[in-house]
């Protein structure tokens, strides 16, 4: 018998916001035990959530992107589970009226082209960590991640292959980042997946037993854990090795194997009701349009645009669209330099290597597009040796500064006195008599050691062109 | 409601009640099954879901990090803790 694979996907990503959901704790990762803590993020009794609006902000953000309908009146609901990493013994989340419904994501893989669709993505808190503690025999409670602001994108169960899903996660990742709602990161827990996973015989209509594998945090992982449970499945249901049942598994990726957790809850057990301390957000039509004004394009459209409106190479506009921030800093630079090719280079070359050496990626890239498009022009004009344009680059990494300004405050300017540049050039003549009878007997080489030594004198402040002029005319005089 | 769910709540709540309370508590739930019964009859295919019996919304704030308390202020009545962790009874999955 044949078998096919069903998979639905439940995605938590962490918001790229500065603060928490319902407080005013910082929600930045990391931080020392306990130092983003505040009465109402710990669960104190008495005190009140107050609705972070850039919450609302990126989780309408997040819902546009998707394609989804959003609910413009949203609540929040209090799902109830006991465990320590949850103070109030219950998390703030939504389940009647989540943000955004009936979304879909369109994807593609080596089987071509499918749209996946989106039930619902709704907002809610992060819960805190736990340490087990095997010297005292305690856990121990770090509540810094305790109402970090989530979505949780649920998609309906349409994937059926650990490749659809990769394609699908990272399309995800690429809008999320593209509209800046999350840096999705999965190596750092901003970016997590639950799957729930069914087999049955091909062409069937009815689901099988379904079992739900948690807290994902690598693409490799997913795929491998997707490929044993596909096995497993298949294996119980052709020769009966075991029975299966509707549970969570935990993915041991050392090992290889998935475990059977704890019985899946229902969502009875979590007893949804209406939070009473948050009153309905409604989502007027002023702040509505000023979401969806602020909607990037998509990548392949921004893609498209690039190659053929632009004229950049297929390999240019992909590493280019592949970060928004790189997007944002060509665009900016191209405003006021007007050369797509030259300021693509400057990104894809240059600022990449700078990235490279500091172990930056692409998204963490800073630097002001329109200063960049002023470094291109200093170049462009011969006001600015390239060599010392690139350590301009470097400094812009460490500040915000003007091009022209620093490069004048560091002696950096091209100098138009021809007058200096000929004496140079005389002294290294002088200086090199074996260079000049070198290059006189056919050795183009020599020219470019007493090209070196001229511009070394001059500190690189000479337009390469003039010098090299400058320089054949002398020796051809001497 | 059939007992069975009446003692899983129990056991997710952390409840544990007599037999007597028990039979109370069922024949409540009997009673508001019935009333649900009649509302359920009613037909709502037009009417617009309610989310909130006032007509009311939420404030929201900015969002600004702001540090107003400090840790050891918020540990001074915990019962445990240990290098700035909240310490509680082991729970392992
Ligand atoms: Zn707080």
């Amino acid at each position: 018998m044949k078998f096919e694979t069903v998979i639905g996907l439940e995605v938590h990503v962490e918001m790229a916001t500065k603060s928490k959901i319902f407080c005013s704790c910082s929600a930045e990762f990391g931080g020392e035990q306990n130092d983003h803590v505040c009465p109402a993020c710990c669960g104190m009794p008495g005190m009140l959530p107050i609705v972070n609006k850039k919450v609302v902000d990126l989780g309408m953000t997040a819902g546009m992107m998707l394609n989804c309908h959003i609910n413009r009146t949203t609540t929040f609901d209090k799902k109830s589970y006991y465990y320590p990493d949850l103070p109030a013994a219950y998390q703030t989340t939504q389940w009647f009226a989540p943000v955004a419904v009936n979304g879909t994501v369109e994807i593609e893989t080596a089987n071509g082209k499918k749209s996946v669709r989106i039930k619902q993505i709704h907002m809610e808190e992060d819960a805190g960590k736990l340490v087990h503690d095997d010297w005292t025999g305690t856990s121990l409670v770090d509540f810094n991640r305790t109402s970090v602001p989530l979505i949780e994108i649920v998609s309906q169960p349409d994937l059926s292959s650990a490749e659809e899903v990769v394609a699908y996660l990272e399309r995800l990742r690429s809008l999320l980042r593209f509209a800046k709602v999350s840096d999705c990161r999965m190596e750092q827990g901003s970016m997590r997946c639950d799957v729930n996973l069914s087999v049955r015989p091909e062409g069937s209509d009815k689901l099988g037993v379904r079992t739900e594998m948690k807290n994902m945090n690598s693409l490799s992982a997913i795929v491998r854990a997707i490929e044993y449970e596909t096995a497993r499945h298949i294996d119980a249901i052709e020769n009966g090795t075991e029975e299966l049942v509707q549970e969570t598994r935990r993915w041991d990726d050392v090992k290889g194997k998935s475990f059977a957790m704890r019985s899946k809850e229902t969502a009875g057990d979590y007893r949804y009701f209406p939070d009473p301390n948050i009153m309905p957000v409604v989502i007027d039509d002023a702040w509505y349009d000023a979401i969806k004004a602020s909607l990037p394009e998509f990548p392949e459209v921004k893609k498209a645009r690039y190659t053929t409106e632009l004229g950049l190479g297929d390999y240019d506009a992909d590493i280019l669209t592949g970060s928004r921030a790189l997007c944002d800093c060509f665009e900016g630079a191209l405003a006021v330099c007007g050369n797509a090719k030259e300021a693509a280079n400057w990104l894809i070359s240059d600022c990449m290597n700078v990235l490279n050496k500091k172990q930056l990626t692409a998204d963490q890239l800073t630097i002001d597009g329109k200063a960049l498009g002023e470094l291109i022009v200093l170049v462009s004009d011969g006001k600015v040796g390239r060599g010392n344009a690139k350590k301009i680059l470097e400094a812009m990494f460490e500040q915000e500064l003007s091009p022209a300004k620093y490069a004048e405050e560091n002696g950096f300017i091209v100098s138009n006195d021809t007058g200096l540049i000929e004496k140079t050039v005389r002294e290294a003549i002088a200086a090199d008599q074996k260079a000049v009878a070198d290059f006189k007997g056919g050795k183009e080489k020599a020219l470019m050691a007493l090209f070196g030594k001229c511009m070394k004198q001059l500190k690189g402040n000479c337009d390469p062109q003039l010098l090299r002029t400058m320089l054949i005319d002398e020796i051809n005089k001497a | 409601m059939e007992k069975d769910t009446l003692l899983l709540l129990e056991k997710v709540n952390q409840l544990s009640l007599s037999e007597s309370e028990r039979d109370t508590v069922l024949g409540f739930f009997e009673k508001r099954e019935c009333d649900m019964e009649k509302l359920n009859a009613i037909d709502t295919e037009n009417v617009e879901r309610m989310v909130h019996v006032l007509p009311i919304n939420t404030v929201v704030r900015e969002d600004v990090a702001k540090k107003l308390f400090t840790r050891d202020d918020l540990q001074k009545g915990a019962p445990e803790t240990m290098d700035g962790f909240w310490q509680v009874p082991r729970v392992v999955e």
